[in-house]
């Protein structure tokens, strides 16, 4: 089973430092530090300075997602000093690139997210396939409810992994809503999900981005974990004759 | 992934035969001209959640002069009730472009994807649900904004996929889906009963032009629904399946949904496409299809096949070639389906055609 954490944004909204701090009391060995709003930037590059994160065997970057044309070369230039220093993967949502120019020089520590219907770019293999051929080394960070919002029956899913699993480097988890929120993982989720778990990279952490408690925390990575259990045996009633 | 372009296996199989089929080429170039005029309308309606879906002769490119436009505003989202006035918003678009919905009820409404996904069999299932859904997946075409469109069409083909155990297990004969084809075959068969009781409830009104659309267009669907079915033949009857249930479910639901964006006239003329000892009767059907649709085109032809009564069909010179059309048409689908051993049809039809 693959390594799950959650985002810092999950556990605690705004609150980047509380997040870190939940994370290392549960002992999780993944963790995506997100700066979702271009005001939190700052406090990010701040905090990842002065914040001990050896304990995780894996820290990502979410980039800002409200940032202006203006802002951009900023926002990349910020991110990318970290994953220089950090090699750390930065996950960047594909529709908010518009000066590719500036996303070239992050490499592989470009993650690009596939998105959810509402977004009108990087939902199905053939808009990724289209992002990735302006950004070949770059890695996916495979939202399987995203994927699932854009295909119910998980064929969507299906093809992104069968082209594109070997780009993948980490995953996010959670249940998004008919209005794209993210939502706890339910039962339904847990069967979609599981149609597809074969085709995932074992060794691609797992990002919870369902909205918790603390208190929630270790029974979502429970549900989380059981996309991966091996499917319950068939016992078969045997009548003697 | 490229789409195939509109008819384009249709113009292949012309050329290869050295055929001309004008009429054809005519309907889809006004079926070209009307989606560009229904897109340039109807966009403003469609959504993430909601599409503009149109069936019948607009989405199989074979518009002619008085075709109806037969369309659904398709729900796939959260309940809203101004879904209904955006509804009533295609409608006007629609008279204003001047090709209103057949006279059923079936189609120019709003619809929701929850009724054609779990509605299927049972009481719940209605005449009209069973004809949208099977005409989603076999002749439509959304306009507009297509994403809700297509979450549909797969959460259909799942249904199908994901019921029919036999297929899914891999104890369906040659990997056909049983389930879904006789869905289809209920189509067919509703459409051929439905006409006998239209004819009963108009008194005769209609009767010549629907016999002639029901030996052809509608004849047409259904040869395209079992190709449908048989895309998804193994070679052996009882050939390995993939290593799980759902990804030979995906691969299922992404090779139907390919095959749902081609019409049904580039479904058949891909059939006969696959062997060259198919080529005569290629031309016979297609050739009959072609004088089909220039029938239809004439408005004088037309008319008087709306206005014919059944007793005085025998001497009646344009019901004799409707007649003719028909039997030239079916002697094409007979040899493909039944007679030439050269594809895997006829022992597809052997193994589901009846039983």
């Amino acid at each position: 089973m693959p390594p799950i954490g959650f985002s810092t944004g999950a556990l605690f909204k705004d609150a980047l430092s509380d997040g870190v701090t939940a994370a290392l009391q549960m002992h999780l060995e993944v963790i995506e530090l997100s700066a979702l709003r271009f005001r939190e930037l700052a406090s990010l590059v701040e905090f990842v300075h002065a914040a001990d994160l050896t304990a995780f065997h894996y820290v990502s970057l979410h980039a800002p997602t409200d940032y202006t044309a203006e802002q951009e070369p900023a926002v990349a230039s910020a991110l990318l000093t970290l994953a220089n220093q950090f090699h750390w993967p930065v996950v960047v949502h594909p529709d908010c690139i518009v000066n590719q120019e500036v996303w070239k020089p992050f490499g592989q520590w470009l993650c690009i997210e596939n998105m959810d219907k509402r977004k009108k770019a990087g939902r199905t293999l053939e808009e990724l396939q289209s992002v990735f051929g302006a950004f070949p080394d770059a890695r996916l960070c495979f939202d399987i409810a995203h994927a699932r919002q854009v295909d119910s029956s998980m064929t969507e899913a299906y093809r992104i992994l069968r082209e594109l699993s070997n780009r993948i480097c980490q995953i996010h988890m959670s249940e998004v809503t008919s209005s794209s929120k993210h939502d706890r993982i339910s039962e339904s989720a847990v069967a979609a999900f599981r149609e597809v778990a074969d085709q995932l990279p074992l060794n691609a952490p797992v990002i919870l981005e369902t909205p918790v408690t603390p208190e929630q925390a270790l029974g979502e990575i429970a549900q989380a974990a059981r996309i991966f259990a091996p499917a319950a045996p068939t016992f078969v009633a045997v009548v003697p004759a | 992934m490229s789409q195939p372009q509109p008819l384009e296996a249709v113009f292949k199989l012309e050329r290869s035969l050295g055929a001309s089929w004008p009429s054809i080429r005519a309907a889809h170039d006004a079926t070209v001209m009307l989606h560009e005029r229904l897109g340039q309308a109807l966009d403003q309606f469609t959504s993430e959640d909601t599409s503009v879906v149109i069936f019948g002769s607009a989405a199989r490119f074979e518009v002619t002069s008085q075709s109806d436009t037969d369309w659904l505003y398709l729900v796939d989202g959260q309940a809203d009730p101004r879904h209904r006035d955006s509804a009533i918003g295609v409608t006007r678009e629609i008279e204003k472009i001047g090709n209103e919905p057949g006279p059923e009820g079936t189609f120019g409404t709003l619809a929701s994807s929850h009724d054609l996904v779990q509605f299927i069999g049972g009481r719940d299932d209605t005449n009209a649900n069973l004809t949208r859904r099977i005409l989603l997946l076999l002749e439509s075409r959304p306009i507009g904004r297509r994403e809700a469109y297509d979450r549909v069409v797969r959460a259909v083909l799942d249904r199908y996929l994901s019921g029919d155990h036999g297929w899914i297990s891999g104890h369906a004969p040659y990997g056909i889906p049983r389930f879904l084809q006789n869905d289809i075959a209920r189509y067919w068969r509703t459409v051929a009963v439905d006409f006998a009781y239209k004819q009963w409830t108009r008194n005769n009104e209609g009767w010549a032009l629907r016999s002639a659309k029901l030996r052809m267009s509608r004849k047409l669907t259904y040869a395209a629904g079992l190709l449908y079915c048989f895309h998804l033949a193994t070679a052996e009857r009882n050939a390995p399946l993939p290593s799980r249930e759902s990804l030979h479910k995906h691969q299922g639901i992404d090779a139907l949904s390919d095959l749902t964006h081609r019409t049904p006239l580039d479904i058949l003329a891909q059939a006969f496409l696959s062997s060259e000892s198919l080529h005569e009767y290629a031309k016979r059907a297609f050739d009959a299809y072609d004088r089909f649709l220039g029938l239809l085109n004439l408005e004088e032809d037309r008319t008087h096949l709306k206005t014919l009564r059944p007793e005085d069909a025998d001497g009646d010179r344009r019901y004799q070639l409707v007649r003719n059309i028909g039997e030239e048409f079916q002697a094409g689908l007979t040899h493909l389906f039944l007679e030439n051993t050269a594809t895997q049809y006829p022992a597809l039809i052997k193994a589901y055609g009846v039983f």
